[in-house]
């Protein structure tokens, strides 16, 4: 068997670490050189069952509670898969998710957005993903929403993911956002990808639309996690 | 071969709930981690040595006996049922954080070679597109510590700062305090690895 292989993140296809009109990026990274390290049992292990020790949700971020009322908003039902770059699935990996409601506005201390809170959203969740490394949830579009530190940065609406992989060379975490959004054009975040095919990656694709008993917009995005060469080679 | 799925910040708008309760890594499915327990704490500051609000830290580390609860280390049916090994925690307005945890324990690599006690961190926050990794050791006499990852940070200076400092002013709860202040940025930067 191949051992697991990490190599660092190729710039071109990540966000620029720095970042004109986004002050931190110039305030918080470091200014010397990262240093290589060999990777060791501890770098290549990370926290893997973790449903153990975090609570999973039951995968429905539009209520409350399973008989409860829904969050208002555009209905959405967003899927995918997680895995690593031989496109193996990830079993198992713990996923957990937090965005807006329909009017831009977070369940957090930090938020000063004037926008109202929806007593049926709590707009965060945990999953995990199954042996073919697929997910699913379902929710609310989130809304845009004003960066009140700056003068006229609006976010578009998009989703938060953090996902925890085998090893700690793969923890990850990230935003996506949706297709067709004016506000996409104009975002930091988004646009700090060079290579627009890497950028592509963070936006959801759309599944095919269906009217049926229960009705809801179908979105979709697979991640692909740092690590290759997990599975024996087959020759 | 696919290419990786780009980072992007955690924002500033990361759940406390998904916060809370992860500071301590010292009881884990009812219960008690063996080892020495300690409180590993310190402040996050950013360029100006200024602190900063809302980074979250996470954290990896083997049990007291140097041993991981995953599947890659052939040891760990020997894991410590009472320890999982992974935290989180947030820091607060004067950048300060707080973890719970146990003294690791040091191992050998299958070569044989030792890594000493340690603790795997990263860093996410606001301004961060891809977190930080570093790792913080422990030990009285940081010139003396002979670790492969701790050795790849010539700057003598620079390797002193990956150290976990007693600090009993931090002692509460009855547990022992160690310090590890993490520099993200200027005078006395905390050394970060390739990612």
């Amino acid at each position: 068997m191949t051992e697991v292989e990490y190599p660092p993140y190729e710039e071109s296809a990540q966000l620029a670490r720095y970042i004109q009109k986004y002050p931190r990026s110039f305030t918080r990274n470091p200014t010397q050189p990262f240093i290589r390290r060999p990777l060791t049992l501890s770098e290549l292990t990370g926290p893997v069952g973790l449903e153990s020790r975090l609570e999973i949700g039951d995968g429905d971020l539009s209520r409350r509670a399973p008989d409860g009322p829904r969050a208002i908003g555009q209905f959405i039902s967003v899927s995918g898969r997680v895995v690593d770059q031989d496109g193996a699935p990830l079993a198992g990996a713990v996923i957990e998710i937090w965005q807006a409601n329909s009017a831009g506005k977070y369940i957090h201390e930090m938020d000063r957005h004037e926008a109202p809170v929806d007593p049926n959203f709590t707009g965060q969740g945990r999953l995990v993903t199954d042996a073919e490394g697929r997910y699913s949830f379902l929710s609310i579009k989130p809304g845009a929403y004003p960066v009140m530190e700056s003068d006229w940065w609006w976010r578009p609406p998009h989703i938060h993911f953090s996902i925890f992989g085998p090893s700690w060379m793969n923890r990850f975490v990230t935003q996506i956002f949706f297709p067709g959004e004016p506000l996409n054009e104009t975002d930091l975040l988004l646009n700090a990808v060079q290579d627009p095919e890497a950028r592509d990656r963070l936006i959801f694709g759309t599944t095919a639309t269906r009217v049926g008993k229960v009705n809801m917009l179908g979105f979709r995005r697979d991640f692909v996690l740092r690590g290759k060469h997990r599975t024996p080679a087959l020759d | 071969m696919l290419v990786p799925s780009p980072y992007c910040t955690i924002g500033p708008f990361f759940p406390g709930q998904f916060v809370e309760g992860c500071e301590d890594l010292t009881r884990f499915d009812g219960r008690t981690a063996r080892g020495q327990h300690i409180l590993l704490a310190g402040r996050v500051v950013e360029e100006g040595n200024l602190p900063t609000l809302n980074v979250v830290l996470e954290i990896w580390q083997p049990d007291a006996n140097g041993v991981f609860r995953h599947p890659l280390d052939p040891r760990s049916r020997d894991a410590d049922p009472g320890f999982f090994g992974w935290g989180r925690a947030r820091t607060d307005a004067d950048g300060r954080y707080r973890f719970r945890t146990v003294i690791p324990g040091s191992y050998r690599t299958g070569d044989g070679t030792l890594r000493c006690p340690h603790v795997n961190v990263m860093v996410l926050a606001i301004g961060l597109t891809r977190r930080l990794v570093t790792t913080l050791f422990f030990g009285d006499a940081p010139d003396d510590v002979r670790d492969p990852v701790l050795g790849c940070v010539s700057d003598r200076a620079a390797r002193r700062r990956l150290f976990a400092v007693r600090d009993s002013a931090l002692d509460s709860e009855g547990l022992t305090a160690y310090r590890f202040d993490i520099v993200l940025r200027g005078e006395n930067e905390t050394p970060f690895f390739l990612d």
